[in-house]
């Protein structure tokens, strides 16, 4: 579709800005308290945003408690990303899994199983991107379930968004999210509910 | 009747509904305690206020520069980017591609400039079912009204009028419980998500270096839009632009704090297109409509420019003694409150000018934006150039002219004062009250025998 307003709307940018205002700068003064001990910050923040921390020693309790957490859901369908670790987590799982690479989770999926990207201390966030699980794997079901390690620990969004940068993640993938908690909503009364359009419940395991 | 005079009339009725009192009030003292606790998450909020505004200004002083920046790594992935100049063009472009497309359902997540462009309306005309997702869109539009606050759409309602409300309309309440209409409304709306073909989101930033759209929604409505549907469309201003993919460290949490007391939002979400091959999910085809509607032109005003460094948090909303009193719906504009007052008559004309006097210039809305919009003077620029386009009556620019004329001499000023008192002193013993406009819902102190001019000379003070 042609699109002549674009060169009028630039046009008149271009023209509006021949005339500069005064420059905004601001003296370069510390904004965040310091992060402290990654692990302690992470634990903490999650536990003020609901995300329920698991930290273990091993792959051998990952998947303990991986089937700990899957045993307490309801019934339903698993989706599960389908990489080797994941894989090996659930080789024992007694009931079905949907692999992402049969296709993206069912509406009726019970839970998601997903790696991170990184995990960010100072605000109890995960940070996701396509290629853990897609884009649904970890907002579709009432249950997502986060795999990590702790050497994926970042301090800070900023130093998370520098990760991505790195690991040129807005080249490779079409969706990055940051995750801070569960899905929620304030909009009647300004109060808070939990579970919204999102996961009602959001496990993080983090393994040494 | 003309926008001003309603606006009064709806002003003087709001402002004496002691329920609407009640409940804004109740949301102000939610809002109020999450904000101071969100602040002190920071070590210096206002270094993080300093270093947004720095930041938006940078990205507007070099709009055009960011903005094809922006566009070309849209569309190196394969996305499309339409440039509108006016609400008729944006709404034709998403149309034509809903009817294009054989679009019947469209989910949407929370955009103020789809409310500015008035989309809805036009997609119904094309035969499309449209769905609020964001639960307080969902409720105002379930009651057929536009959102009340920009942030928070049915603030107004109390869960009682939300139960009776999805009572009406939908089905499987039991309670006022807002858990369950929660939980009765995701229900709904979980049908609209898997059948939609197109899922229309705005944005909170644009970033340049990345290409990518930022998306912050709390229920994850936003999300769900944005990977479902098989057509993704973002509507969005022009000067939502950001430099740098990292400014979002500070951004983020700045947005949430103003917004809503939050850390940080918790879907917080860049999407730079369509889904790749090697992805498994996500919409088949991308769009942004970059919307200029009135922007470029405010570009050009040097001394109003900081305006477009809006983040649309709604701080200033919250803050506002006006505001708070009257309510969002009385201002009959898409955006409320103080930004709103300064936004509306550079975008719809000089219509909206009464907007700018509708203030008491207390500067609670400067104080609290997180960009230092200069909101309360940016009222009296507006004054000033309201009174300049010569929109005012003739009979108030005379009062003004013998005003001057009286005030820029002693004699003029002091005689006119003594004949001022006399002639109401006079006009109160015969029953009539000239200061009527002041005197309706206020009293007036009683006139004193003698100025303090007077007074002074007399030694009396």
């Amino acid at each position: 579709m042609s699109n002549p307003s674009r060169e009028r709307i630039l046009g008149r940018v271009g023209k509006a800005l021949e005339h500069k205002s005064l420059p905004f700068s601001s003296e370069r003064r510390q904004i965040f308290p310091p992060v402290g001990d990654l692990r302690e910050r992470f634990e903490l923040e999650c536990k003020s945003n609901y995300t329920e921390t698991i930290f273990t020693a091993g792959p051998a309790e990952t998947k303990r408690k991986l089937q700990q957490v899957i045993a307490s859901l309801g019934d339903g369908s698993l989706f599960a990303e389908d990489v080797p670790h994941i894989r090996q987590l659930l080789e024992h799982h007694g009931g079905d899994v949907q692999w992402s690479s049969n296709g993206p989770p069912l509406e009726s999926c019970m839970a998601t199983v997903t790696r991170v990207e990184a995990l960010i201390a100072a605000t109890g966030s995960l940070m996701v991107s396509a290629s853990c699980g897609g884009r649904a794997g970890s907002i579709v079901a009432p249950v997502h379930i986060a795999i990590a390690h702790e050497s994926q620990l970042l301090p800070d969004i900023e130093s998370a968004l520098e990760f991505a940068t790195d690991k040129r993640l807005p080249q490779t993938n079409s969706f990055i999210g940051v995750i801070t908690g569960c899905s929620r909503t304030a909009d009647i009364e300004k109060l808070l509910v939990i579970g919204a359009h999102g996961p009602k419940r959001l496990v993080v395991l983090v393994e040494k | 009747m003309n926008a001003a005079r309603e606006f009064l009339l709806r002003s003087v009725e709001k402002s004496a509904d002691l329920t609407h009192r009640q409940i804004i009030r109740r949301n102000m003292d939610h809002y109020d305690a999450a904000v101071l606790r969100g602040k002190t998450r920071f070590a210096d909020w206002d270094a993080a206020r300093e270093r947004c505004a720095e930041i938006k200004q940078e990205a507007i002083e070099n709009l055009d520069k960011y903005l094809v920046e922006f566009e070309s790594k849209i569309l190196a992935r394969g996305g499309h980017v339409f440039w509108a100049e006016s609400s008729e063009e944006a709404r034709a472009y998403i149309a034509k591609l809903a009817t294009d497309r054989g679009v019947k359902r469209v989910v949407k997540s929370k955009s103020m400039v789809t409310e500015e462009i008035r989309l809805t309306p036009a997609l119904e005309k094309v035969g499309c079912e449209v769905v609020e997702t964001d639960l307080g869109e969902y409720i105002v539009q379930l009651r057929n009204e536009p959102p009340y606050h920009i942030v928070t759409p049915a603030m107004h309602l109390t869960r009682t009028q939300i139960a009776d409300l999805f009572r009406e309309k939908l089905e499987g309440v039991t309670s006022d419980d807002p858990t369950h209409l929660v939980a009765v409304a995701r229900r709904k709306l979980r049908a609209a998500f898997f059948s939609a073909e197109m899922g229309i989101s705005g944005a909170n930033f644009l970033v340049a270096d990345a290409g990518m759209v930022a998306i912050s929604t709390n229920e994850g409505n936003g999300r769900l839009c944005t990977t479902l549907p098989k057509i993704h469309v973002v509507v969005t201003g022009i000067e939502k632009v950001v430099p740098r993919l990292c400014d979002l460290g500070v951004l983020w949490p700045v947005l949430a704090t103003a917004g809503t007391g939050q850390p940080v939002t918790t879907y917080s979400t860049l999407i730079g297109g369509a889904h790749t091959p090697a992805e498994i999910d996500g919409p088949e085809e991308f769009h942004v409509v970059l919307v200029d509607n009135g922007r470029s032109e405010l570009l050009s005003d040097t001394e109003q420019r900081d305006t477009l460094r809006c983040i649309r948090c709604g701080a200033c909303l919250n803050a506002c003694p006006v505001y708070k009193n009257i309510g969002g719906h009385t201002y009959a504009t898409t955006y409320q409150g103080p930004i709103g007052s300064v936004l509306t008559p550079h975008f719809r004309g000089h219509e909206f000018d009464h907007l700018s006097f509708a203030s008491s210039l207390c500067g609670s809305c400067t104080s609290v934006c997180p960009v230092k919009i200069d909101l309360h003077h940016h009222l009296l620029h507006n004054r000033r150039n309201s009174v300049n386009s010569s929109q005012r009556s003739g009979g108030e620019r005379l009062a003004f002219r013998v005003w001057r004329w009286a005030m820029s001499s002693n004699t003029r000023f002091e005689r006119l004062g003594r004949w001022g008192r006399r002639g109401l002193r006079l006009t109160n013993t015969i029953g009539i009250d000239l200061l009527k406009p002041w005197t309706k819902y206020r009293s007036a102190p009683a006139l004193p025998k003698k100025s303090f001019r007077e007074m002074w000379r007399d030694g009396n003070v």
